[in-house]
């Protein structure tokens, strides 16, 4: 039913041009850079060229129009249960760079219904489109827009937490207040990860802690891929870092792309805010 | 000289309300998520947050700021992560990636993330020519 | 040693029983005592697993087992297997029994599934489930990563671990996968599951229940069975151990656990690694079958890969391993199957019968305390 609807929209094609409300102009432009913060002196002369869905978005009292391959596609899957919407991801293409005065028209056209895929947010489907923008015949950009409709699930979000002990609160303090914490023994001194109530080597029971200066080395390191796990979109990598301390240590490793992540690769320790009672360390390259 | 490698400057955005929606406004995406604090909490959010359409243009903004202004952006691909709310700080970092000709240009690639205090907001990798 | 297994028996190997866990377990230890040539009656010791969900208690009642002298449980998972039998024999040996009913019993894949996202309890599995690092195949990707890296082993390597039990599963008509041989191009074509580790390197899933009865060796000459000894049982757990995350110790190439054992078992037994007929290596994971070859003492370090390769451990090589098929080819029971599996060789009685097997060394669950058995006709 689902797949049916896709097939069928996807054979569509192209939607009908919609015109852009306005030529490309300075003032919006100005309005854009002003907002954005960006001083780049070329944008008196030409449009930025993240401007180019600005000019044909519907505005505040515009519709989608009736051909509009995301809307119909998104209100299949509304009847389907799978309500809820977020953006995964979207890649822009600049063909050439556009001057005032010029006027665009999009089309767009429904590229892929990919699923039922288990995310962590919940069971779903990506819907992806492909928009062109034409300066008369003349493609001048290209989008490619994913998006995630799910049906939002009761394990949605929830992160695994951590049993905590009076031995190892004051690692999750710590991280809470974006400090690494290493257990020091307050006998001998030796430091060590994970962290116990009695100093193996000195027997004595008074631990204390440093804080880490958080930059280490992958020692090694895995990409999950199945199955699905709550709080996180796989692929994603788990490493095991040796710190400059000498502990080794067990984090999600974030911001670098499976394929340039090595055994040896240098990482700093970031903080993931789960929610007021978890923050999580995660690796990041240094 | 660029060469893979390369770290780009940092960049430090404080996620103002008036900076939520101002940079809504200027994208002309008018949803309510993006500048209205009551019905974005209503929809399960917890606050207002920034749109895509303006994430674009900071991941924009961030390479060109490094690469100069007769840089040319080809290619901006971006991944969403964490939601960036108001009041959060977005640290934009990168480093230059990759290198290919294409269409005759010399082409860097450049790896973005702007992170906050949630984590990963956005993942992007942009392609620019540099002049 | 002073003990023997007079007994074998085990439920059929299904993806979904549809029966109880409770039903497999009744079913399988029936078998088991009936094929020992007793009755229900004669058994008064039980041992299972800490992770098995049928009381000893409960099972006694199914079977009509009136009186047990002597219970207990062996924890870590599947490092459980050949410790169970280690119990029996010792309760055995001291007297504190005379006959223990051994069992596991599962709906692994119809009921919970060990390779889904489960939230653990412990304190030391919170520096890795919360983490992102979720899943047994995660845990022991973690290890293989890092000895690929250090030994320059490949997924191929590992593929031929794989390759080899589905070819001796295809010819075992008690196997899932009877019939179902793979190429290493088919293990190379399978999906990731946690890279380094593929779908194929994963073992299967399995609902069954397998159930084995110890007892004397004196009492065992007098039953129908031809005794299988038990020369030797060990359990190890090493320095710095934990349950599927010993990351910080020194080496991540070792499952040093695993040596403790075999030294036990060469010790105890007076057989020794070129004593042995057959090997029955617990296979959940395809990595550390190459690491226990080394950790036992049948190639230096790094080494495995060769012998994987060059044929030495086929049914018709110099040492076969897992002949029914190991857990990735006939069942995954928890490592119950393959001491079953070793009973059979010793009898004479297996699908893949090594000629004139003497001695058959059984591992238990990798990555995890685990245990050892060197069983001898």
């Amino acid at each position: 039913m689902i797949e049916e609807a896709a097939r069928e929209l996807a054979a569509r094609g192209e939607s009908a041009r919609r015109v852009a409300r306005d030529p490309v102009n300075l003032p919006m432009i100005r309005n854009w850079t002003e907002a954005i913060g960006d001083d780049n002196p070329t944008y008196e002369h030409y449009a930025p060229p993240a401007m180019a869905q600005v000019w044909t978005m519907p505005g505040l009292a515009g519709q989608r129009p009736a051909d509009d391959p995301l809307g119909a596609m998104v209100a299949v899957l509304d009847e389907a249960g799978y309500t809820s919407v977020v953006a995964t991801d979207s890649e822009q293409t600049y063909h050439r760079y556009l001057s005032p005065g010029e006027t665009v028209e999009v089309s767009s056209r429904l590229d892929g219904v990919t699923g039922p895929k288990r995310t962590a947010l919940g069971e779903g489907w990506f819907v992806t489109t492909r928009s062109t923008w034409y300066v008369g015949d003349e493609p001048v950009a290209e989008m490619m827009f994913r998006v995630l409709k799910f049906r939002p699930s009761g394990v949605a979000g929830t992160a695994i937490r951590p049993a905590v002990s009076s031995d190892t609160e004051f690692f999750w303090a710590g991280t809470a207040l974006g400090e690494l914490r290493i257990q020091r023994c307050g006998g001998c001194g030796r430091l060590r990860h994970p962290p116990g109530p009695m100093c193996p080597s000195c027997r004595q029971t008074r631990p204390g802690y440093v804080v880490a200066a958080g930059e280490g080395t992958v020692y090694s390191y895995v990409v999950h891929h199945h199955p699905p796990v709550p709080g996180r979109a796989a692929p994603f990598v788990v490493a095991l870092v040796e710190l400059t301390e000498g502990v080794r240590m067990l984090a999600e490793l974030v911001g670098v792309p499976p394929s340039e992540v090595h055994i040896g690769l240098e990482v700093r320790v970031g903080f993931s805010r789960v929610d007021g009672e978890l923050t999580l360390p995660v690796w990041r390259r240094r | 000289m660029t060469g893979i490698g390369e770290v780009l400057p940092e960049l430090v955005i404080e996620v103002t309300p008036t900076f939520v929606i101002s940079t809504a406004l200027a994208t002309r995406d008018f949803q309510d998520v993006h500048h209205d604090p009551e019905l974005a909490r209503e929809r399960g959010s917890a606050g207002i947050f920034l749109n895509i359409l303006t994430d674009t243009g900071l991941v924009s903004r961030f390479v060109t700021d490094w690469a100069g202004p007769d840089a040319l952006v080809r290619r901006i691909s971006l991944r969403l992560g964490v939601p960036c709310h108001a009041h959060e700080t977005l640290r934009l970092t990168g480093r230059v990636t990759g290198h290919a000709v294409a269409d005759g240009e010399d082409r860097w690639e450049v790896s973005v993330v702007g992170a906050n205090s949630l984590g990963d907001h956005v993942t992007a990798t942009v392609w620019v020519v540099r002049r | 040693m002073t003990a023997a297994i007079a007994g074998i028996g085990a439920t059929e190997f299904s993806k979904d029983s549809g029966r109880s866990e409770l039903a497999l377990a009744a079913h399988a230890g029936l078998a088991a005592i009936t094929d020992a040539g007793l009755r229900p009656s004669d058994v008064d010791g039980m041992v299972t697993f800490t992770m098995d969900a049928n009381a000893e208690t409960a099972l006694a009642r199914e079977l009509g087992v009136p009186e047990l002298t002597f219970f207990g449980r062996v924890p870590y998972g599947g490092g459980a297997a050949c410790a169970v039998v280690a119990h029996a024999a010792m309760a055995v040996a001291t007297g504190a029994a005379s006959t223990v009913l051994c069992y596991r019993a599962f709906n692994e894949r119809s009921g919970r599934r060990f390779g889904q996202v489960h939230t653990p309890d412990g304190v030391d599995n919170g520096w890795h489930y919360p983490m992102g690092l979720v899943t047994p195949a995660a845990s022991v990707a973690m290890f293989a990563r890092r000895y690929q890296h250090e030994y320059d082993v490949t997924s191929e390597d590992f593929g031929r671990v794989a390759v080899l039990d589905r070819r001796a599963a295809a010819t075992n008509p008690n196997a899932w996968f009877h019939g179902r041989p793979i190429t290493l191009a088919d293990h190379q074509a399978s999906r990731w599951i946690v890279e380094p580790l593929r779908l194929l390197d994963c073992c299967q899933e399995t609902d069954g229940a397998v159930a084995l009865v110890v007892t004397t060796v004196d009492r065992a000459r007098d039953l129908p069975r031809h005794p299988v000894v038990i020369a030797a049982a060990a359990q190890g757990s090493a320095a710095d151990q934990f349950t599927m995350h010993s990351y910080y110790r020194d080496d991540l190439t070792g499952l040093p656990e695993l040596g403790l054992v075999g030294r036990a078992l060469w010790a105890g037994s007076g057989i020794g690694p070129e004593d042995l007929s057959a090997l029955v290596l617990y296979d959940h994971f395809t990595p550390f079958v190459l690491v226990q070859l080394e950790e036992l003492g049948f190639c230096a370090r790094g080494e495995a890969r060769h012998l994987l390769a060059d044929g030495t451990l086929e049914l018709d090589g110099r040492l076969p391993l897992n002949p029914h098929g190991g857990q990735l080819g006939e069942a995954y029971v928890h490592g119950m199957n393959g001491i079953t599996e070793a009973v059979r060789q010793l009898r004479g009685t297996a699908a893949n019968q090594i000629r004139d097997a003497e001695h058959v060394l059984v591992t238990a669950g990798t990555g995890v305390p685990t245990s050892g058995l060197v069983l001898s006709r």
